[in-house]
């Protein structure tokens, strides 16, 4: 394991964050997310085919650029700092990630090149109506009909999943787990863009009345790819969290430099120098935490579930409490639409709910270690 | 997983743990647990002391010593092997691995040394550091006077040059190890008029001197792990003066400065132990099922693998030749906060018993006990959790001072 930060690391810890200040500033993030799908087309195909970053860990066999995840865990970092809205997550590591896990080396063949150069916005589709993270929730109904299945019931809470050109959906074939490669233009496929608490965060609602849908592997395969893709999603998750919040942190201590009461800079009051000096404590332990657990996924160590938990936990309260801390900090502008606290604060909740919670995870964690 | 430190450290390592197989008594790790934590005050204090006194520890000591890994972080030409952080991290790891103890010198090792390595003339320098390597000297730390804490560039402890000698006269408190210590190493006020960073003196002085009394101080879980010591009128040599007369503050710092070392990496590892034993004790006691005792155990669990994480990333940091990150500077406000969240779970998974003391004369405590009780003293002693958030908030966020009051 090499945890220390390489220069090509620095390089494309750089690059990226310049890419992101000049194409998809927190202004543009404004004008986006009041727009259905949240997506800049032409940011995209540049993060994709100039960039290479949505394939950044996909093998170079299937049109990746064949590095690990350490790197994309970087790339996580620098789109949680700057709010990034569009679907890397939902395409570049769930829908990359369940491909990668599968058995079905076809698929992967079929798939991955598009996912990998952006041309296909990719999503899983997991979650129902009940909200369950689980993927033995799974409920949606998967019947072979001759040669080829169709779909019947619903997925909801699907990030990207309206924008998604292909929707890798959970579904339950004679009892089993599977998984399905459906066409975001399926006929019988209903898509609804749900109003999301977080609008940088796109979620959708599909309905599937007889969709026809391609197996991914084999009837009962999907346990297993979704055991990985959640773990691998819950640190890319954690990834981005860490970026938030370290960008809010900075955020927060320029304020206090800056801002003047009693005649100094109310970052010299112990009062909130002491909360700021406890805020960075939690982001550098975070920091830490990602870094182990980017190099765990990278190498594919049996600690992975463990950490998937841990980190998702501990990031989830980290965020969180760094936002909520910035908006008192900042005071009467901190809780305006205005000011840009609200945005990291909604998206710092939106990604604490989104696959589990840190309750959830500290069970799923202790019941991981045996206690 | 481990890290990747190279094909040299690979072998260093691989050397080592050969060496330690080969050469350590085998009865030295059943001795004493020698990872677990040891909180100040804690009731292992004697255990510990009746482990080293053991003939296995001083022939380990004795072998340790010709093979110069006693004080091994030292340079060279000072007795010890010039260990970098990378190689004293090992060495730490490959110990705890044997379950063997590093015989370390203490606050002589850790504090006195460096300071005198860095501001010692080198006839102080040839006087002073053998006889810390060879333990003839063992030092305690006059630091801190009941009036002055946290803000230890105001202490009162006289020191007045007569001569060729320094008649030091004043109170310390919250020495620790005082009953093992020969020597003290005191910061003392030799300017009165001087602003008060400029007017200190940093002097090592004979702790059985006649004129040194010290009291032990029970602490709220029973034992008696500091003391505090009077200082009257007990004379040393101006040559006892490190760095200067009224350079004291600057040597002092450099002192602190050398408080942490390689241990990044296994600094760590007692809480691991000590977590998985109250695990044990949840499932005795049938806790382990409870929700909220689990949410409980697993946020410790996380406490202690960031440990792990900050540690291995300090490595990391390190071994590429650049600075530890500021992960290294919230280490201690991060470990004495949560041994204090520990203390009070391990008190939650005792339930009804924790209300009660073993039997016996004077204020015996369970295990569990202890450690509640004795770890509130983490986050006041070395620089309080206040002092540490002052420092993370000034040096590692930039942000600006508090206004000094003047007078």
């Amino acid at each position: 394991m090499a945890l220390g930060v390489t220069e090509e690391q620095e390089e494309l810890r750089d690059s990226v964050r310049r890419f992101l200040a000049d194409r998809a500033p927190i202004s543009r993030v404004r004008e986006l997310m009041e727009t259905d799908d949240g997506i800049d087309r032409a940011v995209w195909e540049q993060a994709g085919a100039q960039l290479g970053l949505l394939g950044l860990a996909i093998p170079e066999e299937y049109g990746g650029a064949g590095f690990s995840f350490a790197e994309q865990a970087i790339v996580l970092e620098e789109l949680g700092a700057a709010l990034y809205g569009g679907p890397y997550l939902a395409s570049g590591v769930l829908a990359a990630t369940a491909l990668l896990a599968s058995p079905d080396e076809a698929a992967r063949r079929d798939l991955l090149p598009g996912v990998a150069s952006g041309e296909v916005i990719a999503t899983v589709a997991f979650t129902e109506d009940d909200g369950s993270w689980d993927p033995a929730a799974a409920r949606l109904a998967a019947v072979k009909v001759g040669d080829s299945w169709r779909l019947d019931g619903h997925k909801s809470f699907v990030l990207d999943g309206a924008a998604a050109g292909l929707v890798l959906t959970l579904a339950v074939a004679d009892g089993r787990l599977s998984l399905f490669a459906v066409d975001g233009g399926a006929a019988g496929l209903t898509r609804a863009t749900l109003p999301t608490l977080d609008q940088t965060r796109k979620l959708a609602r599909l309905e599937f009345d007889g969709v026809p849908a391609r197996l991914i592997g084999s009837p009962g395969d999907a346990g297993a790819v979704m055991d990985r893709v959640l773990n691998v999603a819950a640190i890319a998750l954690a990834a981005e969290q860490l970026g938030g919040a370290q960008r809010v942190l900075d955020m927060t201590v320029e304020y206090t430099k800056v801002r003047h009461q009693f005649g100094r800079p109310i970052g010299s009051f112990q009062g909130l120098k002491h909360r700021l000096a406890d805020l960075l404590l939690e982001v550098e332990s975070l920091r830490s935490a990602v870094t182990y657990a980017a190099s765990a996924v990278a190498e594919d160590s049996s600690e992975v579930p463990v950490l998937a938990s841990l980190v998702k936990a501990y990031a989830s309260d980290t965020y969180f409490h760094v936002v909520a801390e910035s908006i008192q900090m900042h005071g009467g502008i901190g809780f305006t639409w205005e000011h840009d606290a609200h945005l990291y604060f909604k998206r710092a909740k939106s990604s604490e709910l989104f696959l589990g919670d840190a309750s959830y995870h500290r069970e799923r964690l202790a019941t991981r270690i045996g206690v | 997983m481990e890290l990747d430190l190279g094909p040299e450290i690979a072998q260093y390592r691989t050397e080592l743990r050969d060496w330690i197989a080969a050469e350590a008594p085998p009865e030295l790790p059943g001795l004493f647990d020698w990872n677990m934590v040891m909180t100040a005050g804690g009731r292992r204090g004697g255990q510990l002391a009746r482990a080293m006194a053991h003939p296995a520890y001083a022939e380990w000591a004795a072998k340790l010593q010709d093979k110069r890994l006693v004080c091994p972080q030292w340079p060279e030409e000072y007795g010890g092997q010039g260990l970098d952080a990378v190689r004293l991290a090992v060495l730490n790891e490959e110990f705890h691995r044997a379950g063997v103890p590093r015989v370390n010198r203490g606050m002589g090792e850790s504090l006195v040394g460096p300071s005198i390595i860095v501001h010692g003339t080198p006839e102080q320098r040839a006087h002073f550091l053998p006889r810390i390597i060879s333990g003839e000297d063992r030092y305690c730390q006059g630091f801190s006077e009941p009036n002055h804490g946290s803000d230890l560039a105001a202490v009162e402890t006289k020191g007045v040059i007569s001569g060729d000698e320094i008649i030091v006269t004043g109170q310390k408190v919250w020495t620790s190890g005082a009953a093992n210590a020969n020597r003290m190493f005191v910061l003392c006020r030799t300017d009165v008029r001087a602003e008060k960073h400029a007017g200190l003196s940093y002097v090592l002085i004979d702790f059985t001197d006649p004129g040194v009394t010290y009291r032990p101080i029970k602490q709220m879980s029973g034992a008696q792990e500091f003391a505090e010591d009077f200082l009257d009128g007990v004379h040393a040599p101006l040559f006892n003066v490190i760095g200067g007369v009224n350079n004291g503050w600057r040597v002092a710092m450099t002192t602190l400065g050398h408080e942490r070392g390689g241990r990044a990496t296994v600094a760590h590892l007692g809480y691991e132990r000590e977590f998985w034993e109250l695990v044990e004790t949840a499932r005795k006691r049938g806790k382990n099922t409870d929700p909220l005792i689990r949410q409980r155990l697993a946020w410790c669990y996380t406490q202690v693998e960031l440990m792990r994480f900050a540690g291995l990333r300090t490595l990391a940091q390190v071994a590429s030749g650049r600075p530890p990150g500021p992960e290294a500077s919230i280490a201690k406000l991060f470990w004495s906060e949560y041994h204090k969240k520990l203390g009070e779970l391990a008190m939650a998974i005792e339930g009804a018993d924790g209300l009660l003391r073993p039997e016996g004369d004077g204020y015996p405590v369970s295990s569990w006990q202890s450690v509640f009780l004795s770890s509130r003293a983490g986050t006041i002693y070395s620089g309080t959790s206040e002092i540490q958030r002052n420092i993370i908030g000034e040096r590692a966020l930039g942000l600006p001072k508090e206004p000094r009051i003047v007078g």
